[in-house]
């Protein structure tokens, strides 16, 4: 027979309104039995107490609602950021300030690597970069015999070594758009968009397949999620072969593992009701770990890209209005037919023009197909005002709002991409919650680091890179934002009947945290120390 | 080893890009295609035509392969060039809303293809709409400005739709499924075009030696003016001190140093209707005349 485990905890964060907090938790299996004092389960028998977690703050374990499984198997690359980051290992990557450090620090990994591996570095952004341009020159200082590539933050660009474009053969006599000259004709090194930089890659054998859906790549997205206190992760737009089922089935099913993964089907690649239709047999194909028969669709770009479909007036810059991945007409398509065959969509939709086609084919959709338990979201709902809020409230549309933007992108929205006023109103939370939509918030790993209480202390604050607070009237409280990155989420996975509190019933998933979030002390939530997790009963320490 | 040609076939939802693979499929006319489309489900091959089939790759008896391009096109044309099959030329149909262009582009980049064209299928019965439509008339202008042949399905090509596509793109435009396969297959082998062979109705060819050393710059400026109406052009020129390779096709224009000594020659392909040889003897005599005038001084 199994054992009752009381754990105590210095205090218990329950997002249960009828018993806000309690000091300990029983758990039977992979359940919470009991929430209440130390006797709390003294009726069920006889009880072991676990006091290894007395000294930590106890919440329910974190829904990351939106984030891609690449966030893992990325570090197998060396990183070459502006922020400080932490691998799935716990190992600190410092920040790089000036392009010196970038060089000096790949100087320093390139050491370690062996003779015949190319060098292959991530996250650059020259946006942070006040010094001149990272070209084949610098990266020729670290090595002249061995390729090299450093791929910058959006994956859209990257700058690559002279012995890279000589395995290529690029020369001042290619013309392929995007090998990027200097004046007098020669390839600087920075390679624009995919078509340039594929010759590269596959010579380099770089290859973003691997860093999904294969066992180290799931293992390792596994510890991202651990370090940040999340015990049931979404990969939205999931290419899912019969071999990556099998792989995540296998690899999840074991008790062990930490996390519960939540995948969302690329909505391409096939006629619409093609797609429904394999999303309901990967529904049948579910287990507790693996959530499987959701749907992702794209619509639009990214705002910092200026790809992404704003309504009138556009870019402050006279940029031309963004481009649709997946043209309005086909959005309506894809919508009706998996709002008919009962198939939930995750929607991304950066600009409001994005949000607004997709509410309208949502609405239409409903019209036909009546079906108020979809529960469809919006990801992203960058530029969402209120109007669009409560025809999410009025057919009960989720939103999962980026607030991890403000902090990353916020100076630049507002200086660059859409103005002060409308940067001050983005990632509206607070509007959201007003109007009675269900919110999420989230990190879009790796795009910005996974850790939902950091998501959460953007939400609160508000603050820019700079700064400043990005309009103070979308800031919402500290108890909205732990809503949002547990209940909220749990909500937009369907799955808050299991997950998202902590109350009898409900599956044993907690965050083991070193301080409490609610009395912070002074310490913002952001710098609230993570211990590890506790993923359907077992307890994982970090 | 030299590279395969790599054609992208664009244009807008209902189009028509679907039915011009079919075809393609049906009848190769002995070249080994390789086919990517986005949707699988619509290819419709004779079940007579069926050697196999699998979840993402379907393969004819007369040698064409027809798969999937999952998530990552790229990725895929990775895995081609890396694989077993060497086909003749792939065809990659892009997706309704996606820019020819930037996929096309990977045939110029990689070393492994040669870019072979973009080919943008428009719905002679709604284009006009489609191009002012509010959300996706950029989108679909540009399909059409970066196309090297426009094939107008659908309905005939009037005036109006003539001129207007004229004013987005200087691409000759094609009206038959079949014409645009010939110009398609058109071999571009820079050798005299044999006399013997039957005109065809589609295209005519134009060859010219080229016993004339050249400054590079200065040829790419003379490629750059070419009589309208040339859809490709392939050969070999001499620079002062080595072999050019030249590689034209519509707008775009490749010449790069060759390795190896070979013979020199120009050879065109045109529409019939639309390329004049003796345009092209007048251009290329003049061209002649200044081979070595540097392009600075032109």
């Amino acid at each position: 027979m199994q054992k009752i485990t009381v754990f105590s905890a210095k205090k218990v964060i329950t997002m249960d309104p009828n018993q806000p907090s309690a000091t300990h938790v029983a758990v039977l299996g992979d359940r919470i039995l009991a929430v209440g004092q130390a006797d709390c389960a003294d009726q069920w028998g006889d009880v072991i107490h676990d006091d290894s977690l007395s000294d930590f703050v106890l919440t329910p374990g974190f829904v990351e609602g939106h984030a891609h499984m690449m966030a893992g198997a990325i570090w197998d690359f060396a990183y070459a950021g502006y922020h400080d980051r932490i691998d799935p290992d716990g190992k600190l990557w410092s920040g790089k300030g000036d392009l010196n450090t970038v060089i000096g620090d790949l100087s320093d990994y390139e050491k370690t690597l062996p003779d015949d591996q190319p060098l292959v570095g991530w996250g650059l952004d020259p946006i942070f970069l006040q010094d001149e341009r990272l070209s084949r020159k610098h990266l020729d200082q670290i090595s002249e015999t061995r390729p090299i590539a450093v791929m910058f933050s959006n994956f859209h660009l990257m700058c690559v070594n002279s012995k890279a474009l000589d395995m290529v053969g690029y020369t001042n006599e290619t013309n392929a758009e995007g090998v990027i000259k200097d004046d007098a004709g020669h390839p600087t090194g920075e390679l624009q968009e995919m078509a340039a930089m594929f010759p590269v890659m596959r010579r380099l054998g770089i290859d973003f397949r691997s860093l999904s859906q294969t066992e180290p790549a799931i293992r390792s997205y596994a510890k991202v999620c651990q370090r940040a206190g999340v015990t049931t992760v979404t990969d939205l737009f999931s290419t899912l072969t019969d071999e990556d089922v099998t792989t995540l089935t296998s690899v999840t099913g074991e008790a062990q593992f930490p996390v519960r993964i939540v995948p969302a089907l690329a909505a391409i690649g096939a006629a619409p009701a093609e797609i429904a239709q394999f999303a309901l047999k990967l529904r049948s194909m579910s287990t507790d770990k693996l959530r499987l028969g959701a749907v992702k669709l794209m619509t639009d770009g990214s705002i910092q890209g200026w790809t992404a479909r704003v309504k009138w007036p556009g870019y402050v810059g006279g940029q031309p209005n963004g481009l649709w991945n997946t043209p309005p007409e086909l959005i309506y398509e894809l919508v009706e037919e998996m709002q008919r065959a009962g198939v939930q969509m995750h929607i991304h939709v950066n600009g409001d023009e994005a949000s607004d086609v997709s509410i309208d084919a949502i609405e239409a959709a409903s019209r036909k197909h009546p079906w108020p338990e979809a529960r469809h979201v919006l990801q992203h709902c960058q530029m969402m005002g209120v109007d669009q809020f409560k025809r999410c409230a009025n057919m009960g549309i989720c939103t999962n709002i980026f607030a991890n933007h403000i902090w990353y992108f916020g100076d630049q929205h507002a200086a660059l991409t859409i103005g002060n006023d409308r940067a001050e109103r983005m990632d509206a939370v607070r509007a959201a919650l007003d109007a009675g939509v269900n919110v999420a918030i989230h990190s879009d790993a790796p795009v910005t680091p996974m850790g939902p209480l950091f998501t959460a202390w953007c939400a609160v604050t508000r603050q820019t890179m700079s700064g400043r607070v990005l309009g103070a009237g979308q800031c919402i409280s500290v108890e909205e934002a732990l809503h949002a990155i547990t209940l909220g989420a749990a909500y937009t996975l369907k799955l808050d009947r299991d997950i998202g509190s902590i109350e009898t019933g409900k599956i044993a998933d907690f965050a083991i945290l070193a301080q409490d979030p609610t009395e912070s002390d002074g310490i913002a939530l952001k710098d609230i120390e993570v211990k590890g997790t506790v993923s359907s009963g077992v307890v994982h320490l970090i | 080893m030299t590279g395969i040609p790599l054609t992208v076939i664009g244009g807008y939802l209902g189009a028509g890009k679907t039915t011009l693979i079919n075809q393609i499929l049906r009848d190769p006319q002995g070249k080994r295609y390789l086919v990517m489309v986005n949707d699988f489900g619509a290819i419709n091959v004779d079940a007579s035509l069926l050697a196999s089939a699998d979840e993402d790759t379907i393969q004819l008896s007369n040698g064409c392969v027809c798969c999937t391009m999952g998530a990552d096109l790229f990725l895929a044309i990775g895995d081609v060039l890396d694989g077993d099959m060497r086909p003749d030329h792939i065809v990659i149909e892009a997706s309704g809303i996606a820019d020819p262009a930037k996929i096309a582009n990977v045939a110029v980049a990689e070393p492994d293809l040669v870019y072979q064209g973009i080919i943008t299928v428009v719905d002679g019965a709604n284009i006009l709409d489609q191009l002012v439509d509010r959300f996706v008339g950029d989108q679909v202008r540009d399909q059409i400005r970066v196309a090297d042949l426009i094939y107008v399905s659908k309905t005939e090509l009037s005036d109006h739709l003539s001129m207007q596509l004229t004013t987005i793109s200087k691409a000759p435009i094609l009206e038959s499924d079949a014409a645009t396969i010939e110009m398609l297959l058109s071999p571009s082998t820079p050798k005299a075009p044999n006399p013997t062979t039957a005109p065809h109705t589609a295209y005519t060819k134009w060859f010219t030696e080229a016993d004339v050393a050249f400054n590079r710059n200065t040829l790419i400026y003379a490629l750059q003016n070419r009589p309208e109406g040339v859809f490709r052009m392939k050969g070999f020129v001499r620079a002062e001190t080595r072999m050019l390779s030249v590689h034209v096709v519509g707008a775009h224009i490749d010449v790069t140093t060759f390795p190896n000594d070979v013979e020199t020659g120009l050879v065109a392909i045109g529409l019939a209707s639309e390329m004049n040889p003796q345009d092209l003897n007048k251009w290329w005599a003049k061209a002649k005349e200044k081979a070595l005038t540097p392009y600075s001084m032109l």
